[in-house]
Parts: structure tokens; C-alpha cells; sequence
């Protein structure tokens, strides 16, 4: 077990800058996701932790040691592909075993530490199996396996679910935060995945286009996002967000949007008249009953059961509305959102900073 | 509508057997007249005939005992082509597999440079470098030495092997390596317990290609040896023509004996033989 600590990190390939000085720390035993778009730099990033990419500029320490200049068999780590990347020509044993056959371990230390993991993960009737034999899952749970038995200081996952159907997904999602709860390793986690970040994270580091937009636990980011590009990347379906200006008049805020006015809370940050991006999530709207409110004409309605997805459109601009229940509006009806002041969030329209 | 189909069927089959029959008779006339000359006695080899009235195994009885003036070495001449033959297979293995992996997997400086040369190699004839590379095995010392002809094959073998086999290495994941670098693997053990192993159908392939490119030489052989004894078969079989006289069934048996360890390697490699060579061929 071990702290992680990115120190100003810089990646080029060519010319290209495409990670621009990046630091965090990550303390011992915590289970840390980067999340964002592809091409964000959070793969990379991972993998100049793992030492698979050479560092352009900055330190990257594992428990205060500099890792720069390490060959990735030192640093101490384990790494889980999105590919699974186990070695075809060898038995789940052999893979769960192949690190420590490197270190020339004897044979009682190899099975009884590859016996210890399958046993974890539920593998002890898969050991002699090929790769090939094994289903997408049981090939992710052996890759996890293998980096078990490592008993190294950090885990890392580069998009480990990614290949996986949606079911199955969900159901190692929950191993996975399992294990880590089991063995409390420090691990790094990168996916493009926002609900993965969400559900796993002890904290999640949002990235876009090789910088930190903001570092937060999930609820942290999902209820006070930093700014406009986490406000729309974090929560699902994702926020709604429409342009307009801020009004602040004898104590009262609005935002005003061609024919409507949006409630917020106080701003102190922001001054009347400024252009600002409004947002709200469709879960913080309801359907008025009282008939007063944001009128919106109702474009298409998705029952899911449990709850009930709208999409409306409000002067032209298409909102989404989810409400708990059901609901007896049909496309084309009107009805009338109602919003909360305290749950709706104010950007500045060019830096996109949250405004309060 | 079903007819409809069923005719168009009748018809390709009716043009691959077209295409098929020809190359069939083409290539086995040549093996099945090798064959007549090898089971008939002497003075009835040329009767032209389908099969000889009285066919014998006698031609094979004299070639296995060495009974003729030009056979006097045949059990050590197929030894030489077994060695240099052999001993060409494993060496070009070994270049072109290093190369390949230290190319591929390990992105050495220049690779591409090398890559670029050995494709340069193939718009030479072999047989316009036969003069200069005796020149080269002479200034070695090393003409009448079997190595020389297995140094020379193994030149010219090597270029296609490295660039099948480099085409091969590309298609192993990359993540393979990297899983393997995090594990603890140094490069060489990487090759060995990573790639080695996935790489074997390709690696049966080039070697078997290399090893029959060096049975089948005459040019090299005939240039670069002289010696009786040093002779693989190849080129002893050429100078049965030297007389006027030449016993043509003898040739024939000892060149149906040449003919079959290829054909058995062939057959028994078969399976890699399409999936090795083809392998990197196209991207999939």
C-alpha cells in the first residue's frame, strides 16, 4: 500500500503537448478514477504511472520515492488491461503465476499466492483453463488475478470494463470496488465511463484535453461541479444547460432566458447583468400540478419503470425532465416545470466557472 | 429457382475443375514420367509406354548400394543436403526471428531502414549475386566448405523470413509486452516466454520455407562446391549429365528419392504453412 503523487507531470508526443502539467496526490489505500472524454490524457497519464510511457516533464513519486526513471517491474505495481492481455499460450495458473516465475519465487510460495487469489475470485475450478476457455468476464476476473498476486503497492485499471456487455459490467463493477474494500490497495482507475467513476470512486479526477478540470468525491462533483464542462460530464442524462442573463434586483436572483425566468440561489460572485449558462439536472425539476411555472410543450416520453424520462422543449430549446413515477403527459401536451433555486447551478458563459 | 441455383453451382465447379484438371496434369506429368524412368530397367525406360511391362525396383536396390560410378557417394551427398539444408532452416530461424522481434516488439532505431533493405533484396536475382558471392566466399577462405553454401542461403533467405516474420510480430497485441514488462519481464525473457511461443506457427513456416529453399539450391552449390564429398545431392544429381551415356533411370530413382522428404515436410507442415505465410499478409 502506498501514496501516489503527480508532481506538475507533462507528456508531448512530437510536438503535441497533450498532458500540460498535471498534479494531485492520491493517499494511501484510496480508490481514485480519472474520468473524462477520449483524447483527455487520462490513459496516458496512467500509463506514465506504470511506466509503459516515458515522463516529458514533472516527478511522479510513489511513497515519496521519484518513480521517473524506474523500469515498471520496480515501481511495484499491477496493471489491469482493457484487453485482458493474458498470455494466450499459458493456463490461468500460469498466468496468475507469471510474475512471480520472473522473480523465480518457489513453487509453494507461487501456488499458495496464486492459490489465495483464485480463491478471492472465485476461479479455483477455471486454474488449468487457456484463455480461450474462458468467457469475457472469467478472463477480466483472471487479469485482476494476476494483479493480485503481485501484492504490488498500487493497482491500476486502464478502462478494465470496457469490453465487457452492460450486464456483466455492473456486476464486476461491484467486485471490483469489493476487492479494493477487501485489500484496501491504493488504486488508480481510469475509464470514459461517468457512471463507473460515480459508483467506484472514492474520488474522481476529471480530465478534458490534458488538464484537471476538477478532483472531488462523486457527490461532491455532482452537486457543486466546478465548472460547466463537469456540470455536463458528470450525472446521467446529463444536465440541461441554457444561455441567458443574470438578474440581481433588491435581493432577488433570476436568470432570465428569452421568455423565462429561471430561479437561483444568492450569487455573490456575480453582478446583474452578466451572461451566464444555466443549469439544471433533469432529476431536480418536477412536473407543477399548480399549473405555474416554465411552460413546455412535451416532445417524447420514455417510461422506464421505475421512473419516467421526458424530453420537452422550452422556447425551441430541448430540455430532458426525469420524475419519479409515472406520469400521464403524451407528446404534444403542455405542462409546467418547477425548479428549485437552491439546486440550480450558474456558470459564467465564457470562463465557464461556477458563479457561486 | 432452385434449379437456377444449383446450375450456377454446376458451373463454377465446372470452371475451377477446368482451371483445376490442367495444373493437376501439368505439374504431375513431369512426377509420374520421374517415376516411370525410376521402375523401369534400363534399355525400356524410353519405350513409351504407361506403365513398364516389367517394372522393377532394381534402380533403387543400386542407388541405396552405391553401385554406379556416379553414385559412389549418394549416402553422404544426401547427408550434405540434410545438413545444409537443416542447418540453413535453423540459422535463418534465428536471424530473422531476432530481427524481427527487435524490429517489431522492441522498436529498435533503424528497423525501418533494415525492413526497407531487405525488401530492396528482392529486386535482385539470386542469380545475378552467384559470382559475386563466390568472389566473397573466396576471400574468405571458404570456398569447398558446405558453410559457405549454407551461409549463402541463409542470405538469401533471411529478407522474406524477417519481413513474414515481422508482419507476424505486429499482429501480437501490444499489450501483451506491456503486461509482460509490468510482470517483471526483461526483453529476453519477454522473447522467449511471451513471443516465442505465440510465434511458432509462423516461425514452422519460415523455417520450413528457408529449409526447402536450401534442399532445392543447384546454382550456389554448383558454384561454391566442388568436392565429391561435400556435394549435396542437388548438384550430384546435375553432373549424371556430364557423359554422353548418362544412366537416366538411376537419375530419375535418385531424384524420386530427392523428391520425397520436401513433399513429406510439406505435408506435414501443411497446416502452418498456409496460416504462417499468410499471417500479417492482410491486416485483420
Amino acid at each position: 500500500m502506498a501514496s501516489v503523487s503527480f508532481s506538475n507531470i507533462e507528456k508531448k508526443f512530437g510536438k503535441v503537448k497533450i498532458i500540460h502539467g498535471i498534479s494531485f496526490d492520491i493517499s494511501d489505500g484510496e480508490f481514485v478514477v480519472l474520468v473524462g472524454p477520449s483524447g483527455c490524457g487520462k490513459s496516458t497519464l496512467l500509463r506514465m504511472l506504470a511506466g509503459l510511457e516515458e515522463i516529458t516533464g514533472g516527478e511522479i513519486s510513489i511513497d515519496g520515492k521519484v518513480i521517473n526513471d524506474l523500469d515498471s517491474k520496480d515501481r511495484d505495481i499491477a496493471m489491469v488491461f482493457q484487453s485482458y492481455a493474458l498470455y494466450p499460450h499459458m493456463t490461468v495458473r500460469d498466468n496468475m503465476g507469471f510474475s512471480l516465475k520472473l522473480r523465480k519465487a518457489s513453487a509453494e510460495i507461487t501456488n499458495k499466492r496464486v492459490g489465495d487469489a483464485a480463491s478471492i475470485l472465485n476461479l479455483d475450478p477455471l486454474l488449468d483453463r487457456y484463455p480461450r476457455e474462458l468467457s469475457g468476464g472469467q478472463r477480466q476476473r483472471v487479469a485482476m488475478g494476476r494483479a493480485i498476486v503481485r501484492d504490488p503497492k498500487v493497482f491500476l485499471f486502464d478502462e478494465p470494463l470496457s469490453n465487457l456487455d452492460a450486464k456483466l459490467r455492473v456486476a464486476m463493477r461491484a467486485e471490483i470496488k469489493a476487492l479494493h474494500q477487501r485489500l484496501k490497495t491504493t488504486t488508480v482507475y481510469v475509464t470514459h465511463d461517468q457512471i463507473e467513476a460515480m459508483t467506484m470512486a472514492d474520488r474522481i479526477v476529471v480530465m478534458h484535453d490534458g488538464i484537471i478540470e476538477q478532483i472531488g468525491t462523486p457527490l461532491e462533483l455532482f452537486d457543486r461541479p466546478g465548472n460547466l464542462f463537469v456540470a455536463q460530464f458528470i450525472g446521467s442524462p446529463s444536465m440541461n444547460v441554457l444561455k441567458g442573463t443574470l438578474r440581481q434586483v433588491e435581493g432577488r436572483a433570476w436568470v432570465e432566458s428569452q421568455n423565462h425566468q429561471w430561479p437561483v440561489g444568492t450569487l455573490v460572485r456575480a453582478r446583474d447583468g452578466q451572461t451566464v449558462a444555466y443549469g439544471v439536472r433533469p432529476t431536480d425539476m418536477r412536473l407543477s400540478s399548480t399549473g405555474q411555472g416554465i411552460a413546455a410543450k412535451v416532445i417524447v416520453v420514455e417510461p422506464t419503470g421505475a421512473e419516467t424520462e421526458l424530453l420537452v422543449e422550452v422556447d425551441q430549446t430541448p430540455m430532458v425532465v426525469v420524475m419519479h413515477g409515472r406520469t400521464d403527459a403524451q407528446p404534444d401536451d403542455l405542462v409546467y416545470l418547477e425548479v428549485s433555486a437552491e439546486k440550480s447551478h450558474v456558470f459564467d458563459e465564457t470562463s465557464g466557472l461556477r458563479l457561486d | 429457382m432452385k434449379k437456377g441455383w444449383s446450375l450456377r453451382k454446376v458451373s463454377i465447379e465446372a470452371q475451377l475443375l477446368l482451371v483445376g484438371i490442367p495444373v493437376v496434369l501439368w505439374t504431375m506429368i513431369p512426377v509420374y514420367h520421374l517415376f516411370l524412368f525410376a521402375i523401369s530397367p534400363r534399355d525400356k525406360a524410353t519405350s513409351g509406354k504407361l506403365w513398364p511391362e516389367n517394372p522393377t525396383l532394381q534402380n533403387f536396390e543400386f542407388v541405396f548400394g552405391q553401385k554406379h560410378f556416379y553414385l559412389n557417394h549418394f549416402w553422404q551427398q544426401l547427408g550434405n543436403s540434410l545438413m545444409i539444408a537443416v542447418a540453413t532452416g535453423l540459422i535463418t530461424l534465428f536471424v530473422a526471428t531476432t530481427a524481427a522481434f527487435a524490429i517489431s516488439r522492441l522498436k529498435v532505431r533503424g528497423g525501418r531502414t533494415v525492413m526497407n533493405m531487405a525488401l530492396v533484396t528482392y529486386f535482385i536475382p539470386a542469380a545475378f549475386l552467384a559470382v559475386p558471392m563466390y568472389k566473397t566466399m573466396a576471400n574468405y577462405g571458404l570456398l569447398n566448405n558446405r558453410w559457405s553454401l549454407i551461409l549463402a542461403m541463409v542470405t538469401i533467405a533471411s529478407p522474406y523470413c524477417i519481413w513474414v516474420l515481422k508482419q507476424a510480430s505486429d499482429k501480437l497485441p501490444w499489450e501483451l509486452d506491456e503486461a509482460a514488462r509490468i510482470d517483471g519481464a526483461s526483453p529476453l525473457q519477454l522473447f522467449w516466454l511471451v513471443y516465442v511461443p505465440l510465434m511458432v506457427p509462423s516461425l514452422v513456416a519460415v523455417g520450413t520455407y528457408a529449409l526447402l529453399l536450401a534442399w532445392n539450391e543447384y546454382l550456389y552449390g554448383f558454384l561454391l562446391l566442388s568436392k565429391e564429398t561435400d556435394l549435396p545431392l542437388a548438384v550430384a544429381l546435375g553432373n549424371f549429365l556430364a557423359a554422353d551415356d548418362s544412366p537416366w533411370e538411376l537419375l530419375m530413382a535418385t531424384g524420386f528419392i530427392y523428391a520425397l522428404p520436401p513433399a513429406a515436410i510439406y505435408y506435414a507442415f501443411k497446416r502452418y504453412m498456409v496460416s504462417g505465410l499468410t499471417a500479417g499478409a492482410v491486416k485483420s
